[in-house]
Formats: structure tokens, sequence, C-alpha cells
């Protein structure tokens, strides 16, 4: 099971996030609304996974990464954005973020995501379906 | 261009995402001064290489079937009601913009976006003299939204 940091200055966004984690058996120990407050939650809670929205009032995603990658080098940060801009994203994985999602997200993006970061914990299609087949009989 | 890049982005928004039906779009270009405001309305500004601002205002109805729609079903807790609308209006303009701002020109490089501003308390907005409105409507099966651009006529063009 990860423990995950939800940071994102939407409501519904941190609480849709939220809920697709705990779907996947994830436990989420908190959620912030500015990077201000992801590098104090990151510091308090020693996540094994965030979530990062890029553009957010009073301190953006970007200079949260890099202030949390400072003391944190190992810190597995995948940055949320609705933004179809390569600069922000590019700027995002140089400053440490270990991945980037689109905006809207999506159950399958979301453990897509989680797959390639944390392959013992990638979602098995087959077993999946099996347990789909199961529930029909 | 760009109203119809955030037109086009809205309906593959409303229909593919959302599962919404849309019975009817028009885009009003007549020279307008000013935007007027359904029930909800969520603005971005646009800066850097191109300076916008666009603005989604929504009938309740609508935005309370979106709001539906990103809550999976999960009840709405009537003291979180305002908050969680303002919160889908504020997500739903983001969204788009993201979506629309790779087709706007330069591919939006160098363009920067501001956070979503909710306006609840008023009935429209107005331009400045030297800039132009474009509005887009869309009519949907659970009525309509608007899509508005004000920003210099060279770039709107």
């Amino acid at each position: 099971m990860l423990k995950v940091l939800i940071v994102d200055d939407s409501m519904i966004i941190r609480k849709k996030v939220a809920k697709l984690f705990e779907k996947f058996g994830h436990e989420v120990l908190g959620d912030a609304q500015n990077g201000q407050e992801a590098i104090e939650q990151y510091n308090s809670k020693k996540p094994d996974l965030v979530t990062m929205d890029i553009t957010m009032p009073d301190m953006d995603g970007i200079t949260a990464v890099k202030e949390i990658m400072k003391d944190h080098k190992d810190a597995k940060i995948i940055m949320v954005t609705s933004h179809g801009q390569e600069d922000m994203v590019i700027k995002s994985i140089q400053a440490g973020a270990v991945g980037y999602m689109l905006k809207p997200i999506t159950e399958e993006k979301l453990a897509q995501t989680i797959g390639e970061i944390f392959p013992e914990y990638a979602v098995d299609e087959q077993d999946d379906e099996i347990d789909i087949l199961n529930d029909d009989f | 261009m760009i109203i119809e890049s955030l037109l086009l982005q809205t309906k593959l928004f409303l229909q593919d995402d959302m599962g919404i039906e849309i019975v009817e779009t028009k885009v009003a270009d007549d020279g307008t001064d000013r935007v007027s405001l359904g029930d909800y309305t969520s603005m971005i500004g646009v800066g850097g290489k191109i300076n916008l601002m666009v603005v989604i205002s929504y009938q309740n109805e609508l935005l309370n079937v979106l709001v539906e729609s990103f809550m999976d079903g999960e009840e709405v807790d009537p003291e979180e009601e305002q908050e969680i609308k303002d919160s889908v209006a504020g997500e739903v303009v983001n969204t788009i913009m993201g979506l629309a701002l790779p087709t706007f020109p330069n591919r939006g490089k160098g363009v920067t976006i501001t956070p979503p501003i909710t306006i609840n308390d008023a009935s429209n907005i107005a331009k400045h003299k030297s800039s132009k409105i474009i509005t887009a409507t869309i009519t949907t099966e659970h009525g309509a939204m608007s899509v508005s651009v004000i920003g210099p006529e060279d770039i709107l063009k």
C-alpha cells in the first residue's frame, strides 16, 4: 500500500484523486492546496508518492518540486496538469518529478502512472477480467 | 481560431468525458461590448505571448449535472455544496483551456495561465474599448453554457 499526498488547489480534484487512490487500496495521508503547504506536509508526513498540480496560487507546483527535491532526493512526485504545455512538463521533470498526468484524471490514467513508477502496484488487467467473470457466475 | 478550438474542446469534454448530449452550438461575433453571465461563472486569464480572458458561464442545471459526474455518484454534503460547485466550475474551464492551448498560435508556447477565478454575483462583464468579445453558446440536454473570449481584435480574428 502506498502512502500518498495530494496537492491541488481544486477541492473537487483533491476529492476525486483521493477516492481513486483509496479505490486502488492506497492510503491518502493528506492533501494540500498550494506548493508551500505541500512542502510542509511532505516534511511531516514523508509520503511514498505525491500528486502535484502545476498551476496553483501562492506557490506553483514546479517550485514546490524543486524545494522538496532539495531535501528528499528520492521523492516520487507526479505532476498533474490541465495545460498541454510541453515546457511546463519539461520544467517539472527537470525539477525532479518522475512523471505527469494530463487532466481530466481517470482511473485508467492513474493506474497506468502508478504502475510505471511502482511496478509492484501495477493493476493486472487479467486479474480484473477474472474478477469480472467470477462476479458473473 | 481560438474560439473554434475552445468550442471543439468544450464539446468533446461534455460529450466524451461527461456523457452529456449537445443539442445546439452557436458562435456570436457581433461586436457586443459585454458578456452576459449565467448562474455560475468561472474565468481564466491568459498571459505571456497572448493576452486573453476566457470566461465560461453555466446554467445551474448543467453545473449540477457536471457536479454529479465529478462526484461519481457520491452525495454532496449541503455544507460543501457551494464550494464544490465553484470548484467544478473552475476545474471545467481549467480543463478545457488546457486541452485547447496546444492549438493556440505558436502551439501555446510562452503562454501562462492563471488559476481559475469564480464569479457568482455579477450579471455581465464589459470589455475595454480596444478589445473584442466572441461567445460560443452550447445548449445541452441539461441546459446551456457559454464560452467567451475577450482579447485584442488581431488575436481573435
